[in-house]
Parts: structure tokens; C-alpha cells; sequence
């Protein structure tokens, strides 16, 4: 009879387990600025979990169980897309065995779809390139413009999921849409002086802001995606900074940096090391506000 | 003549138009002309896309095709103390340039319901199928089904194959036990992820117990008519993951294996295992991994006189400090066995070990050099075979991603 009435407790733990996880509907984001737009879109209705950490180089996350198991109770699933996470999401998605994450779900948004994209292949790509990405650059989220983009498309996206939050999925991220643009217009301002001012970056995952703020990227620290670094290349691109005298190298504060220093240190450059996320709770707006900051006082001189 | 080609075109343009106004004529009169409908409907229509390049990529490149990749791996091999004994089958074999293997993968899902992997290995004598299972996204209660021909799931390095693992070569434990392909069949595996905060799966598999690859304790190459399903090979599993800190994991498993043997009649062989991965990768911009890796088995076989008992196990280490390159050293036991008076394999009389170190170079996720030897201590020869071997490995294709 004991043994009876352990097992009932041990059935009812796994039957009441799934059901304290479900009290708000989960929403996972593969990164932190999809993260971040998707809690600000969200706010109290929808809980938000991120599988990479922000402060680790999203094409290289560890497939870990845990992350199985997020993902196994998640109701909606927001992806970078464009093959960054095809390292490690697809085999996550498949081990969850659920669902709603599925490609093709309703509950499955590459919001790669939501942008308009650039460096999409328009002529026949291989590796000899490099780690390229065949659908295009992913690292669109780093223009505010699409930021507000992404906030839209996911309200969207989440409204049809839980049509009954519909209304107050829209109103914030109308909300975020206006105070996105409220600060484009200080942002660009304060950038406007240094339109056309040429730019090292570390890896080409700063493509949409540089379009954005107008600075020139005139060359990158890797000598094509993915590749460390030789020191041919690393001679040329010190070279490309004394004769372009470019003030500053930008980077993810997940790559190494020790290349880049040599380069500011020999170059009279210097070195704009940010975080390539938003961080754990940083809102959208205030992380692109940090690396404005940043950007502004690497340029001053 | 002008007037006959007027004509025609007009009756072309008569009978082309016929359709629409046969379609129109059944339209019921709705209080509106046609031509304000066709103005609401030509207004709300989407334009026209503009045809672009990268559309016309996207076009070509989309495709109902799996994702295909190739792999191959090949090895140059000095073996000065003869052959390596009790192999893998895709191991350097012998002194020279050795084709390890060429590995042909394909994914794609089948339908919202499954997906499918398959795994072709050519090698210089021919091609074998590794692997061709469909596994289930979609079923109830966190079950996932897999039926086809798959690598068991039994302990960790089992399931995974030759350019996953940290050395060019299987640990020998498990050639020994389960043959030189590692254990594999075909059959059908159930899996259950269970509701608790920490990640916890069972696994079950039923798979034929013959072939190559459940050779040395189960049925190998003689045929066995399945009269039920004690003559399967059933494999269980219990996987576990702790998630220690963002740069620490923990994984660790129990498994168990059971099936007929083919020393005689109903003799069984079962095998218990136990396995343990620790992983070290901080966050950040240190590309430090250190990973250590153990794995034991105990195989107990029913012989037509008693039950012959052994162990095995490998413990390896790994660590890269900086990129592109890393280190490990692999030590391997295997120990003879019990109960096995008048043996003809050595192995049942002997212990073996072995001792391993590799060195990687890996300037992408493609591409790798490795430097491998080793000292195969043999317990029934007087002196340690030696072995190196430098491997050379490229990737091409969308390969899938692997499991933790």
C-alpha cells in the first residue's frame, strides 16, 4: 500500500511538473536582442527565455540538453534564421520533440523574414569564401530601424498565437516602434559628423549598423567569415588603417582581441570593444543606445 | 487582306475573352457594375514582384532535396610493431595511406511528422549503410520514435561517429564488446524526456541482434530466426544533463544492453554501462574547452558451462587553449575475462591497455589535421605495439548539428 501511494506521489509530480511551467507561455529566442524585443513585445503575458548567453558568439553555442528541455516546453520559438544558428538549433529543435517549435508551426518565426536583407548571395557561394551565409547577413538586428521591425513582426506573430493578448502585443511594441524612432533621431544626429568616416571591423556582422550610422567599412580583422586571422592579412589591414586613417576597430566582445590591439596600438586606432547582445534584462533601446555611445566616443578625437 | 486579318484577330480576341464572360455571365447582379469591381480588386491585388537576382538564386536553390554532405577521412599510418590488433572498422589499419572512410550524410524532414537521417559509409571495398532512421518530431507525452537502421544508443560514443570523435580511432572497449562497427541495427528505439527541471531521458531499443556490428557478444554473423522478442537485442538507457554553471556540464548516463548470444542455445549476453562527460567552456572570448570523458562497460555472456565477465572502459581527456588547436590523451583498459578457462581469444586470458595522445589543428569547422599515437599494451606479448597516424578530415556540404 505504501509503495502504492509513493507511486501515485511520483505520477502526480510528473503530471503537475509540465503544468507550473505553463503558468505564462513560454517564448524562446535563440539570442538576446530577439530575446529582448520579444520581452519588451510580450510584458507580462509571455515569458521570455534566450537560449545563447549574450556574451557568447551565437554561430559556436554548445547543442546542451538543458536547452532540449527549454525548447521542449516552449509555445513559440523566434530564430535569427539565415543558417546563424545551424550549428546547434536544428538538433535542439528536432531532441524537443515538440511540436509547436517545429519549422513550419505557427509557434516557428525566422524573423530573418521580417527584414529587408543585404549581402544576399547574388552569385554562386561556396566555403573557399569563407563561413558565408547563403541566405544573406543575419546580424540585421543590429539596425534600430529593423528593431522596430522585429518588435512589429513579433507582436504579430504572438498575437496570432494568443489572439485573446493580441491587443496588448500590438500596443507595446507600437510603443517600442515610437520610442525607437523618437531616438533614431538623436542617434543619427549625433552621428551625422561622422558619415563616411571609414571603419575595421572584426567580423562582417556590423554590415546594418554601418549602413545605418553611414560610417565606411573599409576592411575586417578576419581575413574572410570564420577565419582566424594571418599575419599577411593582419600587415594588410594595418596597412588599409594608416593609409585610410581610421579612427577606431569595432567588435563583438566575444572575439579574442589581442590581434585588434596590435592593430589600434601600430595603427593610432582605437579599439571599440562592445557587447555583441543586449544583456541578461538590457531593454533593445538601451543596448543600441550603448553601442552609439561607444561608437561616438571611439570617434571623437 | 487587312480586313481579313482585322478579322481574325478579332474573333482570337473574341474567343480568349469567352471564358471570362461565361464566367461573368453566371455573376449575380449585385448592385455594382463590373467595372468598379475590377478597379476594388485590381487596387487591393499585391504588385507584381520585382523580378531580382537574389529571387532568381532563392528559386534554383530551393529545392524538396536533403541536405547532403560528404566527409571524408584519411590517414597516413606507420604501424612499426604490426598491424593494430581488434580494431575499429574505419580505424588506420595498417602502415601507409589508409581511406578511413567516406561518409555521405542526408536530412530532411519527411513531413510535419518526421524527419529522416541517412548515413552512407563508402570505404575501398564497398558501402554499408550506418545509419537510415526516421525520427519523430510531433508524437504526444515528449515520446520521439526512431525506426530504421541506427547506432544504439548505449553510453555516449556509441551513438556518434568517426569525425565527432576526439581521436581518429574507436576506444577498443567498445570494438571489443559490440564489433568493430559499434553496435547498430535495425529496429525501433522509443525515448521519453521527462517533465523535471533537470534534463532526464529514457531510451529503449529493440534491434536485430545479428550483423557485424552486435558481433562479439550477441548473435554477429549467424542468422537467427526471431521467434519473439527475446531473440531482439533490447538496449536501454538513461541519460541525464546538469547544467553546473554557464561555462560547466555535466552528463552522465546508465545503459544496459541484453540480447541472445551465439555460444549456444538460449545463452544471453548482457552489457551494463556507465558514462560521464564533464565539459569546461567559458563564455566570452576564451576559447578554452577542456573536456573529460569516461566510459565503462561490464559484459556478462552466457557461455554453454558458466558466464564469461569482463570490463572495459576508456577515460580521455581533452583541452584546447587556444584556436585552432588542442590536445587529448585517452587511456584504455580492458581486462580479461572471467571464467574463461581454455580460451581461443587472447583477450579472455589477458589484459590490454592502451595509451593515446592526439593533436588537432582545426582552422575551420571543416577542415582538420591530427596527429595520433599510440602504445597498445598487450597483455599476451612481450612488447607494446606502437602506432601514429596523421588524419586529414574536410567536410564539405549543410552536415547537421551534432548533439552535446
Amino acid at each position: 500500500m505504501k509503495r502504492f501511494t509513493k507511486m501515485k506521489c511520483l505520477f502526480a509530480l510528473f503530471l503537475l511538473a509540465p503544468l507550473s511551467a505553463l503558468a505564462k507561455p513560454s517564448v524562446v529566442a535563440t539570442t538576446s536582442d530577439l530575446g529582448s524585443i520579444a520581452r519588451e513585445v510580450g510584458g507580462d503575458d509571455v515569458e521570455v527565455t534566450v537560449l545563447a548567453r549574450p556574451t557568447q558568439d551565437p554561430h559556436f553555442v554548445d547543442a546542451k540538453p538543458s536547452l532540449v528541455l527549454t525548447l521542449s516546453r516552449a509555445e513559440a520559438l523566434l530564430l535569427t534564421g539565415l543558417d546563424l544558428e545551424v550549428g546547434w538549433l536544428p538538433v535542439l529543435i528536432t531532441s524537443s520533440r515538440n511540436p509547436k517549435v517545429q519549422r513550419g508551426a505557427p509557434g516557428y518565426l525566422d524573423c530573418s523574414t521580417l527584414v529587408t536583407l543585404l549581402e544576399v548571395p547574388t552569385q554562386k557561394i561556396d566555403r573557399s569564401m569563407g563561413d558565408v551565409h547563403a541566405g544573406g547577413n543575419p546580424h540585421y538586428a543590429k539596425d534600430p530601424r529593423n528593431g522596430a521591425l522585429l518588435a512589429r513582426g513579433i507582436a504579430e506573430r504572438l498575437a496570432q498565437l494568443f489572439p485573446d493578448k493580441a491587443a496588448g502585443f500590438r500596443e507595446r511594441a507600437t510603443r517600442l516602434e515610437m520610442e525607437l524612432k523618437a531616438k533614431l533621431a538623436g542617434w543619427e544626429a549625433a552621428l551625422k559628423p561622422f558619415a563616411g568616416t571609414p571603419l575595421i571591423t572584426y567580423h562582417r556582422s556590423w554590415i546594418y549598423f554601418t549602413r545605418w550610422t553611414g560610417l565606411r567599412e573599409v576592411g575586417q580583422v578576419e581575413p574572410k567569415p570564420g577565419l582566424q586571422p594571418s599575419a599577411g592579412h593582419v600587415a594588410q589591414v594595418l596597412q588599409t588603417v594608416r593609409a585610410e586613417k581610421v579612427p577606431a576597430i569595432l567588435q563583438e566582445d566575444w572575439y579574442a582581441a589581442s590581434t585588434s590591439e596590435l592593430i589600434a596600438r601600430n595603427g593610432g586606432a582605437k579599439l571599440l570593444r562592445v557587447p555583441g547582445m543586449p544583456g541578461d534584462r538590457q531593454r533593445y533601446v538601451d543596448y543600441v543606445q550603448q553601442l552609439v555611445d561607444a561608437l561616438l566616443s571611439g570617434l571623437k578625437r | 487582306m487587312r480586313s481579313t486579318v482585322h478579322g481574325a484577330l478579332a474573333l482570337g480576341a473574341w474567343l480568349l475573352g469567352a471564358p471570362a464572360l461565361a464566367q461573368d455571365a453566371g455573376v449575380p447582379d449585385a448592385g455594382v457594375s463590373l467595372e468598379e469591381i475590377e478597379k476594388a480588386l485590381a487596387a487591393d491585388a499585391p504588385p507584381p514582384p520585382a523580378p531580382s537576382l537574389p529571387q532568381a538564386i532563392g528559386a534554383v536553390v530551393q529545392s524538396l532535396n536533403p541536405d547532403l554532405s560528404l566527409i571524408a577521412d584519411v590517414a597516413l599510418a606507420a604501424m612499426p610493431g604490426g598491424e593494430r590488433f581488434g580494431a575499429g572498422a574505419h580505424d588506420p589499419a595498417r602502415t601507409g595511406f589508409n581511406l578511413q572512410q567516406l561518409e555521405l550524410a542526408a536530412s530532411a524532414a519527411v513531413d510535419p511528422f518526421f524527419r529522416f537521417n541517412a548515413n552512407l559509409v563508402f570505404s575501398k571495398f564497398g558501402v554499408e549503410i550506418e545509419e537510415a532512421y526516421a525520427t519523430s518530431t510531433s508524437l504526444p507525452f515528449r515520446l520521439q520514435l526512431r525506426a530504421g537502421q541506427f547506432l544504439t544508443r548505449f553510453g555516449r560514443q556509441n551513438s556518434t561517429h568517426l569525425h565527432a570523435w576526439t581521436f581518429s580511432d574507436a576506444a577498443f572497449a567498445l570494438a571489443r564488446v559490440f564489433g568493430a562497427e559499434g553496435n547498430r541495427g535495425v529496429g525501433a528505439e522509443l525515448s521519453y524526456l521527462a517533465p523535471l527541471p533537470w534534463y532526464v531521458e529514457a531510451v529503449a531499443s529493440l534491434t536485430e541482434a545479428d550483423g557485424e556490428a552486435s558481433a562479439r557478444s550477441f548473435m554477429g554473423a549467424r542468422e537467427l530466426p526471431v521467434r519473439g522478442p527475446a531473440d531482439l537485442q533490447l538496449t536501454t538507457a538513461l541519460k541525464q544533463f546538469h547544467e553546473l554553471s554557464d561555462a560547466w556540464s555535466l552528463a552522465w548516463g546508465l545503459s544496459w544492453a541484453s540480447g541472445p548470444a551465439s555460444t549456444g542455445y538460449r545463452n544471453r549476453t548482457e552489457v551494463y554501462g556507465a558514462d560521464l562527460y564533464l565539459k569546461f567552456r567559458p563564455l566570452g572570448d576564451d576559447p578554452t574547452v577542456v573536456a573529460l570523458q569516461l566510459e565503462t562497460l561490464h559484459r556478462r555472456r552466457q557461455v554453454p558451462h558458466g558466464v564469461l565477465t569482463d570490463w572495459g572502459g576508456y577515460a580521455q581527456l581533452s583541452w584546447r587553449w587556444t584556436l585552432p588547436w588542442s590536445v587529448a590523451g585517452r587511456y584504455e583498459l580492458g581486462t580479461p575475462e572471467i571464467g574463461g578457462a581454455g580460451a581461443l581469444d587472447p583477450q579472455w586470458v589477458s589484459a590490454r591497455q592502451r595509451v593515446s595522445a592526439a593533436v588537432t589543428y582545426e582552422p575551420t569547422e571543416f577542415s582538420r589535421v591530427r596527429l595520433q599515437a599510440a602504445s597498445d599494451f598487450l597483455g599476451w606479448e612481450t612488447r607494446p605495439r606502437l602506432s601514429a597516424f596523421l588524419m586529414f578530415e574536410v567536410s564539405v556540404g549543410a552536415h547537421g548539428a551534432h548533439p552535446f
